[in-house]
């Protein structure tokens, strides 16, 4: 018998895989208890979630040397961010920028082109490609930093021990001394027009539909409604933004910026209703019907559509997460309750990302996974929500970090503000993309950056000076005392900082 | 004068703890800096270190030095150890040379200056501690004499300065703002540290500059600062919990239930009760049935037919783009434990199998009933009959086959030759 156990499991496994004749010995009955529910041992971290707040902090878990469980459902990591949401979508935000500038902008450039014809499929899998190849970075990445990773859907069964119904079938269960709830948000849903995901979409279902729809309504003029809307319109569908605040790109953008970013699309095609409420909608017949309703009180209106994007935000997901299990409490947004260390009311159990507090943006959670990765490891950590960047990838491109114009009002906080348009840079002129400008708000007195926004081309990488700026925080003087190489858009950056503190040069 | 507690980076931690020179450092700190040299004294490089020994000093007389270089190395009783320069400075002098034995902490071992300071114009410091004993001189004592010595100016710099704060040195490069603004009015770089710093990892900003020449209120940059750091934060305040079970529940009702098969399989046990009174027959040792049964799951859940709707890991896609995907796995060990009963369980209808079906390889029937989605559970030991038996198992639809397959296996291991699982 004490020999028997000696011999390992794939002697076992040969000997049946054979056929010739029955195993004289299996393996020990304990190990075969493990296979069933597995008991594993109590790991240092288990982290439910392998989006970019989960997985960033497995990672960083895994390099600061503890023993780290990451939970995943989807079967590949990355979360929205990376299968459907950034990544994806900044594929065909690009290639339809080149099939649009193909069809509409090469005559002026000495170009002449034959015929143009989009190709979706070959489109979309270009998008796939993309996505497969970084989310499989990601796993690799795991392995490297010896994270242990779990595909399938965790859930608490007491505040220490979290049920993980495994994908491939089965079950098991992790234990941790701490625990990171990263279970991210979801699409929130119009309420009356049920998802389909073909006709009523999210941007899950803007990103992979089969064929160009003739007319597309985008409920929603935020970040993402805008983008996906550029991508369909610049295919060749007719878009319609409805968007319920009078500003499109949402309350966080420079009302100034959205109004330039608001004209700049109007010329590429996209329509804007503002000020609309949408009050009904109806996804039974051959088209939708939308019934929409000034939000002042002006005359109701039947809008019709083949396809509706609904892009009204994102909520956070915490279904199944068995939360009530662990005792721990969302606010009546859903948002996971923590304090300022991410813990939750258990304090070994730390909540980042969508599903709590904060902008639902993945660099934020990025940072939070680090902040949260060093609360354990290291007693403190920082995140600072006052730079946290923002990026709408249209085109051109619109950027922003720190506070805006209009918050600065609402605040009374005194500022002085100086722009330089792109028309009057020397790269955009070359490049013949001159729509756009730069524009700096300051302390008046002090001459600290207070905020930037940016539209234009390459806003998005132009940011970072900006951010990098407000971090150290930097007068508008030391930007435009920095030199900047020429010719590049970025010398636009400076010529705003410059007009911000004395005059531009070049206007 | 700042004495070793800016100049050592070990020493300053340690030392702020040790009640005799707290007092004392603390006191020189804030007296801050710049346009004298500063005695740099005896490290203490663990709490209980009294005296050592210079064993080396790895910068000369004369020498600049920054932040993190090795200035000296320390023998003690228990070891020796480098002394790192906590700032950017000049070693101007040094006192007690390579090789000076049991020197106390806290006496003078050397002078330092400021980075850029015209060594060869400063005067050198009175020895603010002679001795060991020095140290329990009150040191209100102390700073007197320091703050008249280093003119009216000391006065003037601690003005724009709240009481109890400290500005520490700055230890970046000036922002270029910084520099020019400094430039421009002709103020001397020593200066510096007389400014309040407001910016990040206290740096200092143009603003401040500008509130130290009188630009701009001097309350100004300040104001600011606070306004950047509590936007720096997340604002959680004013949280509305929500009623626990109207956001938890709903979404638990709104899953869907996965379609679940029964999948069953009669099975004789009497080989297995046969073999069992053999072995306790011939070796003496009872075997329990429920060894039998473990051991033959474990047999027959290996290398199972993959689920229908069995998707391929990351990981052999990516085997795939290396071109392994020879190797991808054409089965996968499942997990099952059936449960076992003596009667056809109650939840088969219409096809169920009668409890007198002949133990044969062909005769298995299936139910493909919607069950609950309770799913197996261990086996339930007191329904074993000596007999017939069935083995269920509730799967998911796409693991019909699989878990076939596995009851099939159970039922060969376990009528044909059941001595092999134990022999």
């Amino acid at each position: 018998m004490l020999a028997s156990r000696l011999i390992p499991r794939t002697a076992v496994r040969s000997s049946f895989r054979s056929k010739t004749s029955l195993p004289t010995v299996v393996s020990p009955v304990s190990r075969w208890r493990r296979g069933y529910a597995s008991q594993s041992e109590e790991k240092d971290l288990v982290i439910i979630g392998g989006g970019v707040a989960g997985y960033v902090a497995a990672i960083k878990a895994g390099q600061e040397g503890l023993k780290v469980t990451c939970i995943e459902k989807r079967g590949a990591l990355g979360g929205t961010c990376l299968n459907v949401g950034c990544i994806p979508s900044k594929s065909l935000l690009n290639n339809s920028h080149l099939y649009h500038q193909i069809l509409h902008d090469t005559k002026g450039r000495g170009i002449e082109v034959g015929d143009v014809k989009l190709n979706l499929e070959g489109m979309m899998k270009a998008k796939e490609t993309s996505v497969s190849g970084l989310t499989k970075g990601i796993e690799f990445l795991f392995k490297k930093n010896g994270v242990e990773y779990i595909k399938g859907t965790g859930s608490f069964i007491n505040e220490h021990e979290i049920k993980v119904a495994l994908n491939e079938g089965g079950e098991t269960s992790v234990k941790g001394k701490n625990i990171i709830i990263a279970t991210g948000s979801e699409a929130t849903p119009f309420p009356g027009l049920e998802i389909d995901e073909k006709r009523v979409i999210t941007s899950t279902g803007a990103l992979s539909l089969e064929k160009v729809p003739e007319k597309l309504i985008v409920i929603g003029g935020g970040i993402i409604g805008l983008e996906m809307g550029s991508v369909w319109s610049r295919l060749g569908a007719k878009v319609t933004v409805v968007e319920f605040l009078n500003q499109i790109g949402g309350p966080g953008m420079d009302t100034e910026i959205s109004k330039q970013a608001q004209k700049l699309l109007k010329k590429q095609g996209v329509e804007f209703k503002l000020g609309t409420k949408v009050v009904s909608g109806d996804a039974s017949g051959e088209t939708i019907k939308l019934e929409v309703d000034s939000a002042k009180g002006g005359k109701p209106e039947t809008l019709d559509a083949d396809v509706v994007l609904v892009a009204i935000g994102r909520r956070p997901y915490t279904s199944g997460l068995g939360l009530e299990n662990a005792g721990l409490e969302v606010d009546e947004r859903g948002r996971v309750v923590i304090d300022s260390e991410y813990r939750t009311k258990a304090s070994h159990i730390r909540c980042i990302g969508d599903v709590t507090f904060g902008p639902m943006l993945a660099h934020k959670a990025e940072e939070e996974a680090v902040a949260a990765i060093e609360y354990i490891k290291k007693g403190y950590g920082h995140v600072n929500y006052g730079v946290i960047p923002s990026v709408m990838y249209t085109h051109p491109e619109v950027a922003w970090v720190g506070q805006n114009e209009q918050e600065l009002k609402a605040q009374n906080i005194p500022y002085k503000v100086g722009t330089f348009p792109f028309s009057a840079n020397s790269r955009a002129k070359t490049n013949l993309d001159t729509d756009g400008l730069v524009k700096m708000l300051a302390d008046p007195e002090t001459d600290r950056l207070l905020g930037c926004h940016i539209i234009g081309p390459n806003a998005g990488e132009m940011i970072a000076e900006a951010t990098l700026a407000l971090e150290y925080g930097a007068s508008t003087e030391d930007i435009a005392r920095t030199c900047h190489a020429h010719p590049t858009l970025a010398e636009a950056f400076k010529e705003a900082a410059m007009a911000t503190y004395s005059k531009a040069i070049h206007f | 004068m700042a004495s070793f507690t800016t100049a050592t980076r070990l020493s300053a931690r340690l030392v702020s703890r040790r009640v005799a020179q707290d007092a004392a450092s603390r006191g020189f700190r804030t007296s801050a800096v710049s346009l004298a040299a500063q005695n740099f004294t005896m490290p203490a490089l663990s709490p209980t270190m009294t005296e050592g020994n210079i064993a080396t000093w790895k910068v000369k007389e004369g020498d600049s030095f920054s932040a993190g270089d090795v200035l000296l190395e320390i023998e003690t009783d228990k070891a020796s150890m480098d002394v790192e320069a906590q700032d950017d400075g000049i070693l101007m002098k040094i006192m007690q040379g390579d090789g000076s034995k049991s020197i106390q902490v806290g006496t003078r071992i050397g002078v330092i200056a400021e980075p850029g300071d015209d060594i060869s114009q400063l005067e050198i410091p009175a020895d603010g501690k002679p001795a060991h004993d020095a140290q329990k001189v009150i040191p209100a004592e102390k700073e007197e004499p320091k703050q008249a010595a280093s003119s009216e100016q000391t006065g003037a710099r601690k003005q724009p300065r709240k009481s109890g704060e400290k500005a520490p040195p700055q230890k970046y490069p000036l922002y270029p703002s910084v520099a020019h603004l400094i430039k421009e009015n002709g103020l001397d770089e020593s200066v510096i540290s007389e400014m309040t710093p407001t910016g990040p990892g206290g740096r200092l900003l143009k603003g401040d500059v500008l509130a130290y020449l009188g630009t701009v209120p001097p309350s100004r940059p300040e104001d600011i600062m606070k306004r950047f750091n509590h936007n720096s934060h997340l604002d959680l305040s004013n949280i509305k919990i929500a009623a626990p079970k109207k956001t938890v529940k709903a979404p638990v009702q709104e899953a869907p239930i996965p379609e679940e098969r029964l999948v069953s399989l009669p099975v004789s046990l009497a080989a297995v009760i046969k073999v069992q009174a053999k072995i306790e027959d011939t070796l003496g040792t009872f075997v329990p049935l429920s060894t039998f049964l473990e051991r033959a799951a474990e047999v027959a859940n290996d290398a199972l037919p993959l689920p229908s709707n069995y998707k391929p890991t990351t990981d052999e896609l990516f085997n795939q783009v290396l071109g392994l995907d020879k190797v991808a796995p054409k089965a996968s060990r499942g997990r099952y434990l059936p449960q076992i009963a003596a009667l056809p369980p109650s939840s088969l209808t219409g096809v169920a199998p009668k409890p007198k079906a002949r133990v044969d390889i062909i005769e298995f029937l299936v139910s493909s009933t919607k069950a609950s989605p309770k799913i197996r559970t261990v086996p339930i030991q007191p329904g074993v009959s000596t007999g017939t038996n069935f083995f269920s198992l509730t799967v998911p639809r796409e693991e019909e086959k699989r878990a076939k397959v596995f009851l099939q296996r159970m039922k060969t291991v376990l009528e044909s030759k059941p001595g092999n699982l134990i022999l």
